[in-house]
């Protein structure tokens, strides 16, 4: 059976992921072309996309987030209705096409979701992509319900092909991974293919062509604000007169808090779903009927300060009030932060909600690498061989993880393919050995420039691929490493030892880490060399290799003998198979892969076939 | 109606996000405004699992310390650690059969006494119950149900406006044909041992 996503008709109402939702809106609008590069919390798009695909629409996972918006752009500008997908840090990838194409316009029109993170979920930064909409030109849309992520994905296509400028469609973690009942409209067929009429003074911007084309992208945005002005998402509540202007997932705390505090009646509330650009006579008549606003938005100060700047423009005696102690620049709002806000404007007492005490001192339970996950094979034969006398040069994924202890595999990182260049930079100036760490799909990604730099310059480095076969961090996309039984025909394997060699490498070693005693020979001999060396290790990620490539090992460890011995090999490897009672230390069966480095390590641990 | 929140809480691996979706969607199905929210991303990977279901018109998907009308444990000390998000007057559901974090597993720290627990859990709470999902679960047929035990009881509680036989039909509705009589079997442990 279809999926109801893209088999729905309208009027249905179903419970939707705010992700889901937003694929459901670009169905609605006749979608054409999808691009993306996956990462938390947007990847539920794209994989919804992939997932439910019909022949309606062409999907691609690109290699990185620049890419994916240059195939998008270009697939707009060929004329089809596309959408690219990224998380808030994938779009500092995709900025330089992205600052430009504002510029020519695109006849098919372009919607960037980017996904941001307030309060780093499982991001390196909580950057506030509303910046973009604002240094590229582009209008932005800021759903807070399932609903209207369907409702605004869908009305920034139809926006972004009636104008021709790439629009943005701005959420959050929170909106992403909510779920809400959704209404669905009638879905078109896809949208008409426009003609592209060749015109290089507009397409082709050399400076003589893009100095128009700026003036051309103010004039568009000018003519947009009118759609801002009479959006049916920027909307006036309540005739209080203390204003309230909202944006974002804060628009639903905020409503929550006014709804249960019973203080509708004191105020007005200016909602802001389509933020950018700014509505201002809306605004300036909202301003007018208040004694004194205040902003709550989410991150950076952006509309505080535009209101700001109207207030004195309109020469209007009205305090705006915005960041404050209770509502930072830091993280997500809620509820209670913006309850705590308003209470002081309100006269109410800023009564902290009750709270029982936590406890203090409880056990954490951080995230770690999986039981049988290759990595932790890698890093304990990196420890052994290099201990602390190297520094370990990390990049995203999920063997970032490999940064606790006892593996302590990561002294720095700053984002996808960091780990080669900036490994490259910290060798050279400091003189030590660096170690860095790359899975495969970020190699891909960002890691081949970094790897030929390091070449180019005669850097003096040891990389290490990890090649798991997967984007296994973000829920096992495809990229070009995958194995080619998964890709199918309609996507090509890429042989990542030959890129290697292919960019200049010549001390180029591929391990199985499963195999301990090759794994660390090898990275004795890659230490006694210098200059730029890459070992490639190869082994299927345990959570893929069960579910996609259904491999699954027949036998489990067991410990044998306790003893010092035994005791160190769960202090040093620190499998989460492993755990300690009352008789020592055991393998918990239904948690051990089977991939036997235990044994390797130590003759107390030995294997058996699974009981059950 | 009444407006509910319910926060719930566990590991992952634990299906507690399946869960979630399936309280989310029996709402759904009798009428009611429903959001839910969950936050993941590094869950597979034994982390703590959050996630929210907001009955009868809330609009947002979170929830703050001492707004939970309800705690849904799905592990005991992820349920202690979830308290604070308890209001006063609330009421907590939680299973009873520890999950140990590494540094437990490993021997470093040490896993809190389940009588503290209870002990925490009565003294902030109007409600209480307390039950073995894990062993309930693998007699309805597998470890995994063990989260449908505890909406069963959730169901059998009377803190949300319907009851176990709107649960059942929307795990006839929703879940795959092979896993519902296993699951309709968790239901009926779970409102068992409430009744019990």
């Amino acid at each position: 059976m279809a999926h109801p996503i893209i088999a729905g008709t309208s009027g249905e109402r179903h419970l939707l992921l705010g992700n889901e939702a937003i694929v459901r809106g670009a169905l609605e609008a006749g979608i054409n072309v999808v691009t993306c590069y996956p990462g938390t919390p947007s990847s539920e798009v794209p994989d919804t996309f992939h997932r439910i695909k019909d022949g309606s629409y062409y999907f691609e996972y690109s290699v990185n987030e620049k890419v994916a918006m240059e195939v998008a752009a270009g697939a707009a500008l060929g004329g089809a209705m596309t959408m690219v997908t990224m998380k808030h840090v994938g779009v500092n990838v995709a900025a330089d096409p992205l600052l430009t194409m504002t510029y020519t316009g695109l006849p098919g029109g372009l919607v960037l979701l980017s996904a941001d993170d307030p309060g780093c979920h499982s991001s390196q930064n909580e950057q506030d992509n509303r910046y973009y909409a604002r240094m590229a030109g582009m209008p932005c849309f800021e759903p807070a319900s399932a609903q209207e992520a369907k409702d605004m994905a869908r009305e920034a296509l139809l926006l972004s092909r009636k104008t021709q400028q790439p629009v943005l469609l701005r959420t959050t973690t929170r909106v992403n991974h909510l779920r809400g009942p959704v209404t669905f409209d009638e879905r078109p067929a896809p949208a008409k293919i426009v003609e592209f009429e060749r015109n290089p003074r507009r397409f082709v911007p050399v400076p003589a062509v893009a100095r128009v084309r700026h003036g051309e992208l103010l004039k568009n945005l000018e003519s947009i604000r009118d759609v801002a002005e009479n959006s049916p998402w920027n909307t006036v509540r309540g005739e209080g007169r203390i204003g309230i202007v909202a944006s974002g997932i804060a628009r639903s705390y905020l409503a929550d808090v006014l709804a249960e505090q019973g203080w509708q009646d004191k105020v007005s509330v200016l909602e802001l779903g389509m933020s950018y650009p700014l509505p201002t006579r809306l605004l300036e008549d909202f301003l007018r009927n208040v004694t004194k606003v205040i902003v709550v938005e989410e991150l950076e100060p952006l509309l505080e300060k535009d209101i700001r700047t109207m207030v004195q423009d309109l020469g209007l005696g009205l305090q705006v009030y915005g960041k404050c102690e209770a509502l930072t620049v830091q993280g997500e709002y809620s509820t209670t932060s913006i309850q705590m806000a308003l209470a002081e404007h309100l006269g109410a007492e800023a009564v902290s909600p009750v709270c029982f005490e936590g406890e203090t001192d409880l056990p954490v339970r951080p995230p770690n690498l999986c039981a049988g996950c290759s990595h932790r094979a890698v890093y304990y034969s990196v420890r052994k061989t290099y201990g602390d006398d190297a520094f370990y040069s990390s990049d995203i994924g999920c063997y970032t993880l490999g940064i606790l202890p006892p593996l302590k595999a990561a002294d720095f990182l700053f984002c996808m393919g960091s780990s080669v260049s900036a490994g490259s930079g910290f060798s050279r100036s400091s003189g030590k050995d660096v170690v860095a760490f790359i899975g495969d799909s970020t190699f891909f990604h960002s890691g081949i420039t970094g790897l030929v730099n390091a070449v180019f310059n005669k850097h003096d480095l040891l990389l290490v691929v990890l090649d798991n076969g997967t984007t296994a961090m973000t829920g096992h996309q495809l990229n070009p490493g995958v194995d080619p039984k998964v890709l199918g025909d309609t996507c090509v394997h890429l042989d990542i030892e030959s890129i290697v060699r292919g960019c200049g490498v010549t001390e180029v070693a591929k391990v199985k880490p499963f195999n301990l005693k090759s794994t660390m020979k090898t990275f004795g001999e890659m230490k006694a060399k210098s200059g730029v060396r890459v070992i490639i290790a190869e082994e299927p990620c345990i959570l893929y290799a069960r579910r996609a490539l259904k491999l699954q090992r027949p036998q489990a460890a067991y410990v044998a003998e306790q003893g010092p011995e035994t005791d160190a090999v769960l202090n040093e490897f620190a499998c989460p198979a492993f755990y300690r009672d009352d008789d020592g230390v055991q393998v918990d069966e239904s948690l051990c892969s089977g991939c036997m480095v235990c044994m390797q390590i130590s003759k107390n641990f030995k294997a058996r076939k699974r009981s059950a | 109606m009444e407006r509910i929140r319910i926060y719930m809480t566990g590991v992952g691996g634990q299906g507690t996000l399946t869960a979630t979706t399936l309280l989310a969607r029996t709402a759904l199905d009798q009428g009611l405004d429903v959001v839910s929210g969950e936050i993941h991303g590094m869950a597979q990977r034994g982390g703590v699992v959050e996630s929210t279901v907001l009955l009868g018109g809330w609009k947002s998907p979170k929830i703050s310390h001492g707004e939970a009308d309800i705690v849904l444990g799905f592990e005991p000390l992820e349920t202690l650690r979830g308290l604070p998000y308890l209001t006063k007057g609330g009421s907590v559901i939680s299973n009873t059969e520890p999950l140990p974090p590494v540094g437990v597993s490993c021997g470093r720290e040490s896993y809190p006494d389940m009588d503290l627990i209870t002990d925490k859990v009565r003294g902030c709470s109007a409600k209480c119950w307390f039950l073995p999902c894990r062993t309930l679960g693998v007699e309805a047929g597998s470890v995994q149900a063990g989260n449908i035990v505890l909406l069963g009881a959730l169901c059998a509680s009377g803190l949300v406006p319907f009851g176990p036989d709107a649960l059942e039909a929307a795990i006839r509705k929703y879940l795959k044909p092979s896993l519902v009589d296993m699951n309709l079997k968790a239901v009926a442990l779970g409102v068992a041992k409430l009744a019990g």
